[in-house]
This record gives structure tokens, sequence and C-alpha cells, in this order.
């Protein structure tokens, strides 16, 4: 077990019983959003805003930004608000997380909303470093060095490679398994069994994708358009297109003349703004575009196939699904329906986040409607795929993290 | 010049030019060949090279991923002329490469790996000195690539020997045997380049074994050893003072391409023969690099009739280094191989693609 480290409250290597031992230290009940986890949360955000080196990140940026103050603040009224007078929440206990090793912030906003429900969280690193945690690990010892000791014992940040009987003893320890990084990891951490009263929650593989009204673009002035590539830039290049709300397809609603005039439009813009941003992946990426556009073309009834720099387009001809394979970096899949309801063909259980320009809101309250869970469960404009939500792969996370007394007086 | 031409004449005597206008007509008939027999290649042409420009050179000529034959085996012969199928080694996790052979690719490769090794063994079979183990041929239903190269080179030589045990260790009463018969007269040595150097020239060293008559022809990349910071030099240095072996010859080679057989002359460098070349492209723009930067190799041959190999987007680096300058004599392009295109690291949602990257 030599390779066991725990990362936060402190670093130090650690056996297996003194990180158990600490989990089991009776600790101070406390309800949902306390005043010193709020703060502490705020803190948080401070010091990433702060932080010479997280500046170069901007998913640091992000994260910080989304959990400053007035953002928390307004996160606890929402959740008292739909908290009945005749139910009490608490916390549901020790929330034991798989993170992602792949995606460095996401350990983060899991804690995060574990941690404002009132629980004690146990985080497991895999053994990938990537300089993103190491700046994230940094700020929060240096925190909680400072912070009331309820805190201190509230959270628990381990490192270790594949260890079966480490991941059995913190299964069997905790309340409540979070599971992020994928069909293999859910399966694979499944397989530790968890006390009776315990439960997961899992987020499998995932793929998103983009709609865009084909003549609402038109309409758009040439600012306008740019910014709207630079949005989809971001929801796409960010991971490399491949975290799983990263878009992989470009559907266009309209007739077949505005949707080629937009479609020329578009993949120029986009274009120039990878040149702004100066994006430029590694050849690597590029051969494994190359080679996966020509799986493609065999598999599936691609009929163009364009590419301009970073970007890379197959068009397709009819609404067959896509496999759940994707290489990541900027290959994108391109096809065009003539009405929003036409995507339900192509929409399969995997598809977790419809970004969408162009449509009002009644029309894509409609649409969720018609798909009636079968498919997608985010619905946000182009911009906001990366964006990190309470309401996630169809959980509403924060409930996720609670429990609820209910409470009733003799009449 | 047709094919059996390219074959027959003395290998590296064609300068680049004249080179160039022989594989050319020749590579666009395999173009033509395989678009009418092979479905997937026909289609991957129609959307990756949709505007049919003329091929004005060789390196106008479409080429298509080697990473592609890993999911896909493609094929221009019918499933009953299969005459044996090919798999790369591939490392840990990857899928193997599958490549289909009728009988008549399967006979030019033999013909052009033996035009290729008598240019350095000369005509006759030579003893022959394998740095492997007996167990690595033994299977023969079911050849590893790693086998199925140890049993074409096996052609070139008789009375073979194993210098390895079973345990991969070195048979030094084996060694000793075939040097006492044979060691006075030339001799072929072949393994490939890591078993060579770890599993044999390091445990020589100090036993006075002469393998000056030898000539050692190696393969199988650099990777390893460049990992344990051993440059082909020293590979050389050592076996002159350790054995006094001179002749020295890798060789580059792929088994998505067969004829793809780039062998090393004297002054090191890697030569294509009459009947394949080499071409070096940027590896993001894809455009043909000019002499002296490194880049993409794309091999091209015209040996493959069976699959449509005949030009193929390798993820190997490599840099020509002059064209018709050579001074072993050779002519055509003089390159060297710099090894694999450095896997990226990936970021995203899902453990399995990271996993994947890791392999």
């Amino acid at each position: 077990m030599s390779d066991l480290e725990i990362l936060v409250p402190d670093e130090r290597a650690a056996s297996l019983d003194e990180v158990v031992g600490i989990l089991s230290q009776p600790s101070p009940p406390r309800l949902p959003f306390s005043d010193s986890t709020v703060e502490f949360c705020a803190a948080f955000s401070q010091a990433i805003f702060q932080d010479r080196e997280a500046a170069r990140y901007p998913e640091l940026a992000a994260l910080a930004f989304w959990m400053r103050k007035a953002e928390i603040i307004r996160l606890r009224s929402d959740f008292e608000r739909a908290v009945r007078a005749d139910t009490v929440a608490a916390p549901r206990g020790l929330v034991f997380h798989v993170p992602p090793s792949n995606v460095d912030t996401i350990f983060v906003y899991s804690w995060l909303l574990s941690a404002l429900a009132g629980n004690r969280s146990l985080i497991r690193l895999s053994s990938t470093r990537t300089p993103q945690a190491e700046i994230l690990l940094r700020l929060w010892r240096q925190l909680l060095a400072q912070a009331p000791p309820e805190m201190q014992q509230a959270t628990v940040v381990v490192r270790y490679g594949h260890s079966e009987e480490v991941t059995r003893a913190f299964s069997m320890a905790c309340d409540l398994r979070v599971i992020w990084g994928g069909d293999q990891t859910v399966s694979a951490i499944r397989s530790a069994p968890l006390r009776p009263h315990a439960r997961d929650l899992t987020f499998p593989d995932r793929s998103s994708l983009c709609v865009i009204h084909a003549g609402r673009y038109g309409e758009l002035s040439e600012d306008g358009r740019e910014k709207l590539a630079e949005q989809f830039f971001n929801d796409a290049y960010w991971f490399d297109q491949l975290a799983c709300s990263s878009p992989r397809e470009l559907v266009w609603c309209g007739e077949s003349e505005p949707v080629r005039a937009a479609s020329r439009d578009f993949w120029t813009a986009l274009g120039a703004c990878v040149r702004r941003r100066q994006h430029q992946s590694p050849a690597a990426v590029h051969m494994r575009k190359l080679v996966f556009a020509c799986e493609s073309i065999l598999d599936l009834p691609v009929s163009e196939y364009r590419r301009v720099a970073e970007t890379t387009v197959l068009q397709l001809d009819s609404p067959e699904p896509l496999s759940a394979e994707h290489c990541g970096g900027g290959l994108f899949f391109e096809r065009s329906i003539r009405q929003l309801g036409d995507l339900a063909p192509v929409l399969q259980r995997r598809h977790q986040t419809l970004t969408h320009f162009g449509f009002p809101r009644l029309e894509l309250i409609e649409l969720a409607r018609l798909l009636a869970g079968r498919a997608i469960d985010r619905i946000v404009p182009i911009g906001q795929a990366l964006q990190f939500h309470r309401f996630w792969d169809g959980y509403d996370l924060l409930q996720e993290f609670c429990r609820l007394t209910y409470c009733e007086a003799a009449e | 010049m047709t094919f059996d031409e390219l074959l027959s004449a003395p290998q590296y005597s064609l300068t680049q030019p004249e080179k160039a206008a022989a594989l050319l007509p020749l590579l666009r008939e395999l173009t033509a060949h395989h678009r009418v027999r092979c479905p997937g290649y026909d289609r991957l042409l129609q959307v990756l090279w949709p505007d049919s420009r003329p091929c004005e050179g060789i390196a106008d000529l479409p080429y298509l991923p080697v990473g592609l034959f890993k999911s896909h085996a493609l094929r221009s012969v019918p499933e009953a002329e299969i005459f044996k199928t090919l798999q790369s080694s591939g490392t840990t996790g990857q899928r193997p490469s599958r490549i289909v052979l009728d009988r008549e690719t399967a006979r030019r490769q033999t013909l052009a790996l033996s035009r290729i090794m008598t240019h350095v063994l000369g005509p006759r079979r030579l003893p022959m000195l394998l740095i492997e183990s007996p167990a690595t041929v033994r299977d023969r239903r079911q050849v590893s690539a790693r086998a199925a190269g140890v049993l074409g080179m096996m052609n070139f030589g008789h009375a073979h020997a194993y210098a390895l045990d079973e345990r991969m260790e070195l048979d030094w009463e084996a060694l000793q045997a075939f040097l006492y018969r044979f060691g006075g007269q030339p001799f072929l040595i072949f393994g490939f380049t890591f078993v060579v150097w770890s599993h044999f020239l390091l445990k020589l060293a100090g036993r006075g074994v002469n393998l000056s008559n030898g000539i050692l022809i190696h393969s199988g990349g650099w990777k390893k050893l460049a990992d344990l910071a051993v440059t082909p030099a020293e590979l050389r240095e050592r076996f002159r003072r350790d054995t006094g072996l001179a002749k020295i010859y890798n060789f580059y080679g792929m088994v998505e391409q067969v004829g793809s057989v780039f062998l090393e002359g004297e002054d090191g460098y890697l030569y294509p023969p009459n009947f394949a070349d080499v071409i070096v492209r940027h590896p993001i723009s894809l455009e043909e690099c000019p002499v002296g930067e490194a880049g993409l190799l794309q091999v091209l041959s015209i040996l493959p009739l069976s699959y449509p190999g005949h030009s193929l987007l390798t993820e190997d680096l490599g840099v020509i280094h002059h064209i018709d300058g050579s001074a072993c004599g050779r002519r055509g392009k003089a390159f060297s191989v710099l090894g694999r295109l450095p896997q990226a690291e990936l970021r995203g949602c899902s453990d399995v693609i990271a996993a994947q990257v890791a392999s």
C-alpha cells in the first residue's frame, strides 16, 4: 500500500488504516450551506483568482467564477426555496468521489456540491498528475491550514493507482459513491460493494452535439457570428473535444440553401477563431483525426471531407446515429434537418448536451418533451457546454447529495 | 520500366528522376487496380480526393494512413484468394493491423526481399545465426509479426542455429558450436535490434567471441534502445570492439506495406530499393518536406496487389538527407527514421481515452 498518499488536508504518504481512521472520526453534524462551508468555498474561489500560476488556465478561472461567493449564495437561496416546509434537508454523510483522470477540475466541482450539502468528502485522484490539479491541491492545503477544525476534518483527498483493496475499503466506508470517468471506470468501481444503505451516482460515457437554426444564423451581424464561433470554439476545443459535453456533431436546421450558406460562413468564422487563439494540436492528434475520418468514411454515409488547419468536417447525408467512439481534437460531423423535431431519430441514450442557437425556449422544451428522457440531459446555449451545473446528467446533484427528513407535527 | 525490370535491375542503381518516372505509371495503375477491386478504397478516394487532378509526380498520389488497417482489413481480392494474413505486432492495448496477401503478392514479396538481401549478402545462402529463441518460430499456424520476420529472413541462410534458448538467455554452447563450424567463413546473423543488443551483445562482453566474418542484419526499431540511450553508432562500435563484427545493416519496414524494405547502406543511411520509395511530409499540413526537414514518412511500393497498401502515410518520423548523392554508391533517397510520432496527452471525461493514449 506504499503508493497511497494523502494530498489534502496535508501532503504525506499514509497507510490505508490511517486514512480509514481519519474518516471514521466522529464529526460535528452540519446542515447544508453552513456558514463555515460557504466562507471556505468563497475563500477558495478568491485564492484561485489571485494565484498567478492558476491564471494561466482558463478552466481554473471558470471554476473560481463558478464557486464565487455570490454564486454560492444564489445556489443557497435556490436550494432553500425548493425544500418543503415539512422536510429537513440533511447531508448523506461520507461521499466517496472518483473523478475522471483527465478533466482536472471535476473533482473540485464534485466536492463543492457535496460539501455545500454538508457532507464529508473522500476524493480519489488517479496517478495522472496535471499542473492544474497540482495548483488546486496546493491552494486547498494552504486554505485548510487556516480553516476551522471542522473544515479540516471534512475533506480528505488521496491519490493511489489501481488498488482494489483500497477502493473496497473506501467503498465500505462511504454513504454515497460518485463515479465519474465513463463506462469502464463505472463498471470497475462498481464491483466493490457498498454498505446496504449506500448508493452510487454514476457518470457513464456520453457524447454531445450542437444545433443551429440556419435562417437565424444568417440574420446575425458579422460581430454576432464571430462571437458565436468563439463560443463554439470554447465548447469544442477546451478539452480537445473529449469532454462529454463538447459537441462532436453540428446539425443545421433549415432549408438547403440557407444551410449551405450558413455552414460555409460558420466554418470560416471558426477557422478565423482558431487562428486568433493560436490553437494548435500536436501532430499525433492530426493523425488520429485522419485515421478516424477514414474509418468514418468507410462506416458511415459521409459524403464530404473538409480539413482546414485544426478543423475537420465530415458531411453526413442521412440521419444515421453515430458510433460512441470519437477521436477528439476538432473533428465534426455535420448534417442538416428541416425542423428541430427531426433530431429525435439521431439521438440516443448516450447523448448528454445539446447546445443550440436560434431556437425559442418553447421549441426547446417541446423537443425535451418529445424525447421524454430517452436522450439529452442538458439543452444550453452555445458557449455553455462545459459550464458545470447542479443539474448534470439528469441529476440535481445538490438533491442527490442530501437526504430528507420528513417531519409532521400533530394537528 | 515494368515491374520485372525494376526488380531484376541492380538495386539502388536508378537515379531519383529515373526512378520517379518508372514508379509513377505503375503506382497510378495500382491506384486504378484497387479502386476497381476494393469498394472501400474507392469510397475513401472519392471522399478524400474528390477533385481527380492528374498526378504529375509520385507526391501527388493519394495515400491512406497506416493506422486505418488496425480497424479495417481492406482487400482487393475475393476471400477465396487470400493466401495468408499478416498481423502487425502492435503494442499492448492496441489492435494489430491485418493485411491480406494473395499468392502473387506473397510471391512478389519473397522475390523483392531476396533482391534486397542478396545485394549485401551475395547470391549464395550463408550459414545463419538467429538471435532468437527456437520457440519464436515453432508454432507455424499462428504467425506473429516477429515470427513472420524471422521466417522470411531464414530463406537467406542455411544451417540455422539459435543463439538464445527458450528463456531468451544466451545459449553459449549453441553459439560456440555454430562458430566452430562456420566462424571462419562469411555467415549471416539476424535478429531484432533490441534483442540483439540486450540479449546478445551485452552478454558477449569480455568473452572473446569472434564474429568478424559475420554480416548482421537487424530490424525492429530503435525505440526501446533510444529509451536506454543507445545510439546506432554505439551499437556498431560495441560490436566492433567486443566481437570484431563490422558489417552491420539495419532495416526499416512494416507489415502494412510489403516490399518496402529499406536497408542501411555502408554510410548508415536507409535506401529505398528500385520498387519502393519514401516521401517526407509535414506532420500537420501533410505537404511534402524539402530535403533535410523532418516529417512523417510516406512509403510507396509497387508490390501490393491484394490490398490497397501501395501508398501509405506512416506514423513514423524521418528525414531525407540527400538524393543521388551517397558516398556508398547507392542512388535515390538517403534517409533515416527518427522514431514514432510522439503520442499526445489527451484530456476528456472518459478514462478509457487516457488509458488508450498511455498504452
